[in-house]
């Protein structure tokens, strides 16, 4: 519980511009400086931004879209995810630029505002849905106003409310002897109930890069989505004895091409406390490094020198040795899919 | 070396390490900049809150103003036309109450004129009506004394008529005794003749009875003369001789000599053509009837007109003169007047008007009668005195009466007519006894002239055809016709000696007849 109300309270502190090609004030507005939830959409905010810039706009209709240092942003992405995703090395807070006219139709995919975020929304859950049960009845059975509470919730971060709608969408949480068991009565019985070890819906996002570096500060900038590849490919977790299904597991059931036999990942150091901890999780795994490492080595020519460099989910870099099913329970977005970011240092960019 | 950890373990502690990492996250992320962000948004908000709140109330206010301006000046628009209307509605009062003023004004200044005419109308009211009973009193007056005048008129004719009836009476009477004296004269001057007689001498002394004798029927004529030109109209013997007068158309009277047939003596003067003549009883004057409104008296043996008698209007038809006083001279003309002159005063001293005109006229033997025969067949007795009609008799019923002669003796007269009659009056009783005609008798002319003979046995008239017919009177029947004439006979005489008997016809000649 205490992971997720971290994840469903995040929130993206925002300075957002306006184009200067739409400035039509002197002097320019300010930026307007806002706290965008991480599992919010960026379209949502509209409300709040549209006050601080309608002045300055020029005349015509509202088109809105955003970039970040000339990247036109994916509107169906969470904004958690283009955050971590786009930010190698997090900017607090993120300076985007907005724009309300011209809208790149040739490469964003149009949004006509809040509903057509909503049905993006639901369009996932029905993925999400089907992945794990095989078919999406239950999200298209949905009544509207569990329809419409259920993304209000969403918009609005209310977990609770959250909670009450998508318990009767018995899409099932993966057993996970580690998470904080949810209290409530109900979502109890559900839950227990409907325990899948199934498949797991998963929304990988790859970032390619082609020098290595060691510092987050050093990851070049992104400037085109060619650079990024998104993988839809949900997982399975299996059962093994004795052994809990790994994160890293996941990745390489995700990657295979970016693993031989054994992968190794080369996580950066992490801020805070934790420190300490890395070194002797290296440690325990540094047979595993090595062997990566000189699998690497050793196919290279198979795999072309990929290695694996951030991790991000929800704004963290969990230990790759964390159990896949808390990730799941814990860090998955409410249209039950799991967004990972991935840095991957590609030696030639040709690989796929 | 380091000590191996259970998957457990290593799963808790990626969890814990997981955790750990998130809640950094927070406290970097949401938890640093969130409270900065409202914090900076707090009075923002607040403001915008209180702005807003200010501008709904401000909002509210003024709809609640608007509203109230709406209903204030729909308020206003009503008052304003209540207003307006009112004005207009003064406006006219006012005009009406000046032009009533006005009115009013008028009418005191009418009423006011109409009392002083009244009070004006009614004095002189007072005033007529004491005059109108001025004038009854004044009329009853005059109407009083109209009324004594009247009678007093009426008095005074009555007298005036017992006066003149007294007067007539007297008249009458001296009229009776003058006639009683007369009747005796004559009684005694037949007692006289009656002695001579029965004496055995007889002596014809009457008046005129010396050239008394027997007419002798003529058988044929001894002369014929072309008298006049044109026609002679009048022919006439002397009386008790055989020289006859003529006169005609040439405005002429010749006197010839019938034993001879030749011209003695011609006298002039006349203007006009000779219509009638007559002579007077001592042979001295000749007086012509002319179609020039005029008579002429001529002195026969001057030969010269010694009057001209004006005073016709009209072509004078008939003449005769008294036997008695060869003073007074009856003429007629077709002026409807029948004129009685006074020969030796000159002028006329009578005149009858009647409504017939007359042809003929003649003088009663005694002088104090004119007999007239007018155009509508009447035979008309007038006094000559007075001029009144005496009595009329029709002697020719729807024709005129052409002739009238009166016998020698003065008993009968015959009336010639346009009915081709000649009829015989007694003149004392006026009663028709004789008529006399013939079928071959026309009466040429309203003019034409018929004689009796002198021995009153023979009526003599001549006809349109030229012939002269003699009747007998006895034995009321023709005797003799004799035809000469080529034009129709307008006149005849018979002289007073018995013989000859002459004619004039249309053409002027004079035929004498022995």
């Amino acid at each position: 519980m205490e992971a997720q109300n971290y994840v469903w309270e995040g929130a993206i502190p925002l300075q957002i511009h306006l184009h200067e090609s739409e400035v039509t004030t002197f002097p320019p507005p300010p930026p307007a400086l806002i706290l965008a939830p991480r599992i919010g959409y960026l379209p949502l905010l509209i409300a709040l931004i549209k006050p601080y810039f309608s002045s300055a706009l020029p005349p015509g209709v509202d088109t809105l879209w955003f970039d970040y240092k000339g990247l036109p942003l994916k509107w169906y992405t969470p904004t958690g995810v283009l955050f971590d995703l786009l930010c190698a090395e997090p900017e607090r807070p993120w300076n985007l630029s907005v724009h309300f006219r011209g809208y790149p139709a040739n490469k964003l995919i149009p949004c006509e505002g809040e509903d057509a975020v909503k049905w993006s929304f639901i369009n996932s859950l029905k993925e999400a849905a089907y992945i794990i049960n095989g078919n999406c009845k239950n999200i298209m059975n949905m009544s509207q106003s569990d329809q419409v509470e259920l993304w209000r919730s969403v918009m609005n971060g209310n977990v609770e409310a959250y909670q009450r709608v998508s318990s009767k969408l018995k899409l099932g949480t993966v057993e996970d002897e580690y998470s904080v068991k949810p209290q409530q009565g109900t979502c109890e019985t559900d839950t227990t109930g409907q325990v899948k070890t199934g498949r797991i819906p998963i929304r990988l996002y790859v970032c390619r890069v082609s020098e290595d570096f060691d510092d987050v500060e050093d990851v070049p900038k992104i400037d085109s989505w060619g650079k990024i590849s998104f993988i839809n490919r949900p997982v399975e977790i299996h059962k093994e004895e004795g052994k809990y299904f790994t994160l890293h597991d996941a990745i390489k059931a995700l990657l295979p091409e970016f693993f031989s036999e054994k992968t190794l990942i080369e996580s950066p150091s992490q801020e805070g406390e934790d420190k300490n901890n890395i070194p002797s999780e290296d440690a325990s795994d540094s047979k595993a490094e090595e062997v990566v490492n000189v699998c690497n080595d050793v196919e290279a020519s198979s795999t072309s020198n990929a290695e694996i460099k951030i991790v991000r989910i929800q704004g963290i870099e969990p230990k790759l040795e964390i159990p896949f099913s808390w990730v799941v329970n814990n860090l998955m977005n409410p249209d039950y899919f799991l967004h990972i970011c991935l840095y991957v240092k590609v030696a030639n960019l040709n690989t796929a | 070396m380091f000590a191996f950890r259970s998957q457990e373990e290593i799963a808790r502690e990626a969890i814990k390490h997981a955790l750990k990492a998130l809640r950094r996250r927070h406290l970097v992320e949401e938890g640093a900049h969130g409270p900065a962000l409202i914090a900076l948004s707090i009075p923002i908000i607040s403001q915008g809150s209180e702005w807003k709140e200010k501008a709904e109330n401000l909002e509210t206010e003024l709809q609640q103003c608007y509203k109230a301006q709406s209903r204030l000046s729909e308020q206003l628009v009503v008052e304003v036309a209540e207003s307006r209307a009112s004005k207009a509605l003064l406006k006219e009062n006012e005009s009406q109450i000046v032009s009533l003023q006005e009115e009013l004004t008028q009418s005191r200044d009418e009423c006011s004129q109409l009392k002083a005419d009244l009070e004006e109308k009614i004095e002189a009211l007072e005033l007529i009506v004491s005059e109108n009973h001025q004038i009854r009193a004044q009329l009853e007056e005059m109407i009083a004394k109209a009324k004594n005048a009247e009678a007093e008129n009426k008095m005074l004719i009555d007298r005036w008529m017992l006066q003149k009836m007294e007067d007539a009476e007297r008249l009458n009477e001296a009229n009776a005794l003058y006639g009683h004296l007369i009747d005796q004269l004559k009684a005694s001057g037949l007692e006289k003749l009656a002695r001579q007689q029965v004496d055995g001498v007889v002596r014809r002394s009457e008046e005129g009875a010396e050239f008394f004798m027997d007419s002798i029927v003529p058988t044929s004529y001894k002369h014929k003369i072309n008298a006049h030109e044109g026609g002679c109209a009048s022919i006439l013997f002397e009386y008790n001789s055989s020289k006859l007068v003529s006169g005609g158309q040439d405005r002429s009277i010749k006197l010839w000599d019938t034993n001879t047939g030749t011209l003695s003596n011609t006298l002039y003067g006349c203007l006009g053509s000779v219509l009638d003549l007559s002579i007077t009883h001592d042979n001295r004057s000749v007086i012509a009837a002319s179609s020039s409104n005029n008579l002429y008296v001529w002195d026969i043996q001057s030969g010269r007109v010694r009057h001209t008698l004006t005073g016709h209007t009209d072509k004078v038809c008939a003449v005769d003169v008294s036997k008695i006083s060869s003073r007074h001279v009856v003429s007629a003309a077709y002026d409807r007047t029948i004129k009685v002159w006074d020969l030796q005063k000159g002028y006329c001293t009578n005149t009858i008007i009647f409504h017939s005109n007359c042809n003929s006229v003649a003088f009663s033997t005694d002088g104090q009668t004119i007999f007239s025969g007018h155009i509508d067949g009447n035979l008309r007795l007038w006094d000559i005195q007075t001029g009144k009609l005496l009595s009329e008799v029709a002697a020719h019923s729807l024709a005129a009466v052409t002739s009238i002669s009166v016998s020698r003796s003065g008993n009968i007269v015959l009336t010639s007519g346009r009915d081709n009659m000649h009829n015989l009056f007694d003149i004392r009783s006026l009663e028709v006894c004789g008529t006399l005609r013939a079928s071959g008798n026309r009466v040429a002319s309203n003019w034409s002239r018929s004689c009796i003979s002198p021995d009153e046995n023979y009526v003599a008239a001549g006809s349109a055809d030229g012939s002269m017919y003699i009747w007998s009177i006895s034995k009321a029947d023709i005797v003799s016709t004799l035809k000469e004439h080529t034009g129709s006979v307008l006149c005849c005489s018979w002289s007073g000696i018995g013989k000859p008997l002459a004619s004039a016809d249309k053409n002027g000649v004079v035929c004498i007849w022995a």
